[in-house]
Order: C-alpha cells, then structure tokens, then sequence
C-alpha cells in the first residue's frame, strides 16, 4: 500500500478546472517531484493534499485512511505537512519559537497546567525544546546557537527558507511537501539544499514530495517525477523519461508551427514509431 | 567535497545550542522578580503611607485598568484580533459582583423605591444570603467581605468569560475590520440591552446600584494583588506553548493552521480568558466608583484601553502597562490643565512645552544620527529637566518651585543646540528645533515678562485640555514609534543585564564568514579547520 494515494481528484474555481482527474501514489521513503510550467495546478495539488482545498471529485487517502474533507491542522496531526511557495513564517518570532509553534499540536496538556507550569508540561516543553535543536541541525550550522533566538524578519532568504523546511519536519509528519525548496537560493545553495533533501529521506525517514522548477535539483534527487499540465498528469516515470517525453516537451516549448503545417504525415509515423 | 563540510557541525557551537534552546538563569530570575516584587510593595506601602487620597486613588485605578488593558492585549496582541467590546465583559464583570456583594440597606433602598425594577428573587441574589442557604452563616459579617467580595469577583469573571466564548465564535469565520466590527456590536449589545426590560430586574435598569463597597476598588492592596494575579496567568500563558501558538495565529493564520495549530480553540480560548478578567476589573472598577451604573461602561472605556496598548506597544505586557500608566495620569492628574488661567500664564505654558519639544527633538536627531551628535549627559540632563519641570508644575502642587525657579532650569536646553560640534560637521542642527526653541522662547518672554499688557490681562478656561493633551502625546509617540514606546519587546531580566542571546560568539562570526564564503574565508577559524580535516 502506498503512503499517500491521490485517486482521481478534480477541482474547479468557478469556470477554470484547476486539477482534473489527477492519480498519484507515493511510497514511503520516495522522493517525487512534481513539475510542470507555471499555472500547472503544482500548488493546487498541494492544496488539495493538505486540506486547503477540499477536491470536488475523486479521493486523498493516507496510509490507507481517507483524509479528504479534512481540515489542515488535522491532517498535520495525520502526519502530512508542508511548506510555503512564498514562505510564511512567524516573521515577529524567533527560529527557535517557529520550530515550537508546530510542535504544539502534539502537547498532551491543557492551557491550565501550560500557565501553571506542571512537571508533566515542563517534560513535555523540554522534549519539544530538544526536538526543535534536533530538526535544526539537518541543516547544519547555519541555524544554530545564537540564531535560535533570532526573529525570523533578521535572517537571509536562504536561511527563512531553511527555517521554513525545519518547522514542518518538527511537526512530526511522515510525508513532507515541500513547493519550491531552492527558490531564490544561489546555485551553491541549491546544491546544499539538494543534500539536505536527501538527508531528511536517508537520516529523517521522511518521505517527500516537491515542486520544483530547477530541473538539475528536481534529476539530482527525484526518485520518479511527475509532470503537470493544465491540471493533467500529462507524464510520470524517472527523471530521464520524463524529460525526453515529448509530451513534456511540448508543454514546456509548446510544438513548431511550421512543422505541425509541413509535415502532418510525417510527424503522424514518428509518432505512430514511437508508439509501437 | 566543498559542499559537504558545508553542513558538519562545530561540537563547540552544537554544545552552546543545546544550553541557548533552554530557559536560561531561572533560578536568578525567580529570585530578582521576588525581590523586584518586595521593594514594589515598600514603594507602595510608602505612598500609601503619604496619605494623598488622590494618589491612592490614582495607583488603584492603574491596577485596576492595567487589568483590564492586559487582558485585552491578550485578544489585540497576542492574538492579533482587533477587539472592541471590551468595556461590555467588563459590564457584566462589574454588575454580577455589584448584585452579589451590594449591602442590605442598599437592597433595602432598591426594594424601597417605586421605580425600580427589581423583584424580590433578583435583590435577594447575594453570597451572603447563598452562605445562610448553604449553613455559612458566620461568614456573612462585615469582617468577611473581603471573602466574599473575591468570590463575586471570581463570579463576575465567569460571566464575562461565558459572553468571550460567545463572542468568540464570530472570531472563527471573521478576520481583521469585519471582526472588529462584529465585537464591538457585541460590546453595545450587551450594554444597551442590559437597561432594557429583560434584563432590568437583575441589573436595576438605568439606576444601576449605589452604594456598592469601595474598600476594594480603593485599596492599593488588593487592586495590585488582582493585578499580579493577572500578569502571572497572562504573561505565563504568552510564553507557555499555547501562548506561541496564539502568536502564530497573529502572524499568519494560514501557516499557523498549516503547522497544526487549531484555530478555532486558540482563538475562543484566547476570547475567554481575556473576557474573564475583564469582567474581574469590572468588578472592581464598580468597587472603586462605589456604584454600578451604564453610562460607567460607555464605548469610551474600550478605547482608552486600546490608546494605553497602541502607546505601550501592542502585544508587549510591559508596554501596556507603561501606556496605562500614561492614561491614567492624564486622566487623574490633568486637572490643573482644564481651570481658568489668566492668559499670560498659558502663554507660559506653551512656551515651555515647545522648548521642551525643541530640546526632544534635538535629542531625537542625535541618536537618529541625522543631527549634530549630543554629548551622553545630554540625555540626563533632559530628562532631569522633565522631573524637575513635572514636580514644579500645578500637579504636585507641594513643590512649588517659583517663576524664576522653573525658568533657570529651562537654561540648559537653550544651550544645547549650540554645544560645540562633537559630530559630523556638516549636519546642522535643524530649522525645525531652531523654530521651536525660538517660538518657544518668544512666547515665554511675552507670558512671563509682560503680563500687564492689553489683551493678556484676560483669562482662559482650557476645558477638555485633557484630552488634547493626551491627543497630543499619543500623535507624537505615533510619529515617532508607532509600534508604541516599547513595541514589541517585553522586559526580562536577562535585557536588563544584557544578556544578548541572539548575538554570535566570535568563533560563530567566523563560521558565518567561512560559510558565506569558504573560499575567500578559508583561515577562517576552528570550523573551517575541522571541515578541512574531515573532507
């Protein structure tokens, strides 16, 4: 049984059908990419997973319980998290507290011994203190020691977007889905946060699905993408196929118009070649 | 392998993350916060002892509004939703504990009159009479009110926080204008409809209840116990998970509900603790005005409890408190501003606060850095200055400095803007200060030296200068930190001691350099060394 199992989700806004018919199974441990051009519905299946959206049609089941309907904070307490395309972070409080708040859906106390300090709560804020250092230092030393105490609006792109990632593997989810690690990172830094990725699968045990627009990170680590277009799965397999697809291609170039006028016939057997 | 080593850790830092993830000097803290809280209580015991009926009354009603700013900081800050009907929790707070604790002879004066609304049941709804019902008779006597006074006031609470929860729940589907709105619906709600007929038997109508005990409302002690009490359960829960993850909802709903966090409760939560002590201070602002009545718990109150937070520092326990304190002066001790004063002695007045603000400004562009740079002692001198100015002035009547008294020590901000030049030579000192001080001096001379001529022989009344002059305060204070005096930080011991938890250690500003950039860094201290090592 796969770890998440999109079976056939449809959603419409109004007139535009932003995801249409969309399956999708994710293994424990594999790393997935999602890609497509812009408009794609990349982050509308993210939505739709993490419960933003609920689909109109088809169903989310994870680890083989259905979580369509649910609402987001729920299906963080299943184990599903996520991180932001235009992150969003707690900007007033610091790295340390960011990596708390999303551990607090699993405090077993009430606000009464949370005021009052109880032995049971202070167990329970240290176990969530060490837990925090622990997620933190996937990423090196760049969100250690005196950063912790940093506010989030201090610190470089780079570093809110590790914080980002941080905050959701504390929140003690199984399955990450993280929209566009790399954004705005430098190509050293997108190669450090390649490792990091694969890190968190190896050393974390998480298993996680991305979008992606930089094609060397999405070959570098995908375990199999999957290709997106006009809300349709247009192509999925292993990185090498998918971009030699020309199905892919044309979404991502769009076809030569000259060709398709001169040579119908042609383009028509290769075509037929390639299917048989 | 560059990037690899890039992500090794330094034992050493990995060592001093494991000791900053954790509450630092908590014992040396408990202790200072016991000590700080004993030499509050000198203080207090010390001007109690004064025996001015109206500073005891001023100091009660700093606690008892600090209740009530508190608490609603705790919705506005902490929670980050604009609420306006704090003054209708606070209604019910303070009517429940006048029912419950209102003295015989005034029920008997309520039952007596033929206007009143009351019935029988609703004047007899007192603790004292639950205490015979239940075989407490002893504590019915005069020397236990205090007992039951706190248990009304718990009483009070819960009502208060029954109508949070209520109001809470629009909370859940609303966000920023339209919530503000719908609470302060909720707030007139319960205020207009606490004269109308359903409710008048319990609330006695538009003639509310006289005669309600004041020595609660009027003692020191007991106000700044409720108020302790309110700053320890507030200021626990703020940095308590719950309070972090009502934080996350203020910052970004969408993320905080992303990360786990339940909105739904933590905002109702968050509506019904701040209404239960608000509906505490209204208890006890009914004590200390001796008598519940409507036009006490007008819209007004809410916003003077929102200017006290926007001037504090919205979200900050310390600077709501500093704001009400702020509020409460200008409200008890600007009387002075509001009498008849002859001409030339306004004119006086406004001299002085103009070199005053002159002299603020001067300061204001030094530490700006945009204006010539002002020696340290400035900064003491001006603030001496201010004390003397405050104690020479018609509040504390006591201290009567004299004309000339007042004048000499409004010499040295004269003087400062032509000290020699410390700083950057071609940064001048400011049309804007040359002007203040100028007019400033201008309309001393005339108020000061020739009262006698023509037209500043009259007089002026300022009515309802006190509210300008709080207007004016909270304009400037706007202009200049509008995110209020303290913003959002909160006081702690480890600030008064500097300690700076979130500044890098010299071997950490190394790493950062090396990590930034191995290359160009590469002798860059112990980590660099070690990554090499290991590659």
């Amino acid at each position: 049984m796969a770890m998440l199992e999109v079976q056939n989700i449809s959603k419409s806004f109004g007139g535009l059908r932003a995801m249409s018919d969309v399956s999708l199974n994710i293994e424990k441990g594999e790393i997935v990419s999602v890609i497509g051009p812009n408009g794609a519905g990349k982050t509308t299946l993210f939505n739709l997973i993490t419960g933003v959206y609920t689909p109109d049609t088809g169903d989310i089941k994870f680890e083989g319980k259905s979580i369509a309907g649910k609402k987001p904070n729920q299906i963080v307490d299943i184990g599903i998290a996520r991180t932001f395309q235009n992150l969003r972070l707690f900007m007033n409080l610091t790295i340390l507290e960011n990596v708390l708040v999303s551990q607090h859906h699993k405090l077993n106390s009430n606000w009464l011994s949370a005021v009052l300090r109880t032995p049971g709560y202070r167990a329970q804020e240290k176990a969530m203190r060490e837990y925090a250092v622990e997620k933190l230092a996937f990423f090196g030393p760049r969100l250690q020691s005196f950063r912790l105490h940093q506010p989030v609006y201090v610190l470089s792109y780079a570093n809110r977007r590790r914080t980002e990632m941080a905050r959701a593997m504390a929140t003690g989810a199984k399955l990450l889905l993280l929209d566009e690690p790399s954004a705005g990172m430098n190509p050293k830094e997108t190669r450090e946060i390649t490792q990091i990725i694969r890190r968190m699968r190896d050393q974390g045990g998480y298993t996680i699905l991305l979008v992606e627009h930089k094609m060397n990170l999405v070959g570098e680590i995908s375990d199999r993408v999957v290709v997106l277009d006009y809300g349709q799965k247009i192509a999925e397999g292993s990185y090498q196929d998918v971009v030699n697809d020309p199905k892919v291609i044309e979404a991502y170039l769009g076809k030569k118009a000259e060709d398709s006028e001169e040579t119908e016939v042609q383009k028509a057997a290769k075509m037929d070649g390639r299917t048989i | 392998m560059a990037v690899s080593s890039r992500l090794d850790q330094n034992p050493q830092i990995v060592e001093r993350t494991k000791t900053l993830a954790f509450q630092q000097n908590r014992g040396r803290n408990l202790l200072l916060t016991l000590g700080a809280g004993l030499v509050f209580i000198l203080l207090l015991w010390f001007f109690t002892g004064l025996g001015s009926a109206k500073l005891t009354q001023a100091l009660a009603l700093f606690a008892i509004w600090g209740v009530a700013t508190v608490s609603l900081n705790l919705i506005n800050g902490t929670l980050g939703i604009l609420s306006l009907g704090h003054h209708g929790f606070m209604l019910i707070g303070g009517y429940t504990t006048a029912l419950l604790i209102l003295p015989d002879d005034a029920r008997q004066r309520i039952l007596d009159s033929g206007r009143s609304a009351m019935t029988e049941t609703t004047v007899g709804l007192s603790i004292s009479n639950l205490f015979n019902a239940i075989g407490l008779g002893g504590l019915t006597g005069d020397d236990t009110l205090w007992l039951r006074f706190l248990l009304a006031l718990f009483a009070g609470g819960l009502m208060a926080a029954l109508a949070g929860l209520i109001v809470g729940i629009p909370s859940l589907r609303l966000r920023g204008d339209y919530l503000a709105i719908v609470t302060f619906g909720f707030g007139e709600i319960i205020r207009l409809s606490a004269s109308t007929r359903i409710f008048a038997p319990l609330t006695n109508g538009a003639l509310g209840f006289a005669g309600v005990p004041s020595d609660f409302g009027k003692s020191v002690w007991w106000t700044f116990g409720i108020l302790a009490f309110t700053l320890f359960i507030i200021s626990k829960l703020k940095y308590s998970s719950y309070g972090r993850a009502m934080e996350s909802i203020r910052e970004d709903e969408i993320a905080s509900e992303a990360m786990g966090v339940n909105l739904a409760y933590h905002k109702v939560l968050g509506f019904v603790i701040s209404a239960f002590f608000a509906g505490v201070a209204g208890g006890l602002w009914v004590s200390w005005l001796g008598n519940a009545r409507l036009d006490n718990f007008l819209f007004t109150l809410t916003f003077f409890f929102l200017v006290a937070i926007s001037a504090g520092g919205t979200g900050s326990i310390t600077g709501v408190l500093l704001g009400t304190a702020l509020v409460i002066f200008v409200r008890q001790y600007g009387d002075p501003l509001e009498e008849t004063y002859a001409i030339s002695r306004w004119l006086e007045f406004i001299g002085i606060i103009l070199i005053i603000a002159g002299a603020a400004f001067l300061l204001y562009r030094s530490f700006n850095r945009s204006g010539k740079r002002l020696p340290d002692w400035s900064v003491w001198l001006f603030t001496a200055n201010l004390v003397i100015l405050l104690l020479g002035s018609p509040v504390f009547p006591a201290i009567n400095l004299g004309k000339i008294g007042l004048y000499i020590f409004l010499i040295p901000f004269l003087v400062l803007p032509f000290l020699p030049n410390v700083g950057d030579k071609s940064k001048g000192v400011g049309w804007i200060v040359y002007a203040l001080l100028g007019i400033g001096v201008i309309t001393l001379l005339i108020g000061g030296i020739s009262p006698g001529a023509g037209w500043l022989t009259g007089t002026f009344r300022g009515f309802g200068m006190r509210g300008i002059a709080l207007a004016i305060l909270l304009i400037v204070i706007m202009i200049f930190r509008p995110a209020g005096i303290v913003g959002r930080h909160e006081f702690s011991w480890g600030w008064l001691f500097r300690e700076r938890l979130d500044q890098p250690t010299d071997e950490e500003r190394k790493q950062d350099a090396w990590l930034s950039n191995p290359e160009l860094n590469r002798a860059g201290g112990a980590a660099a060394v070690d990554t090499e090592e290991d590659a």
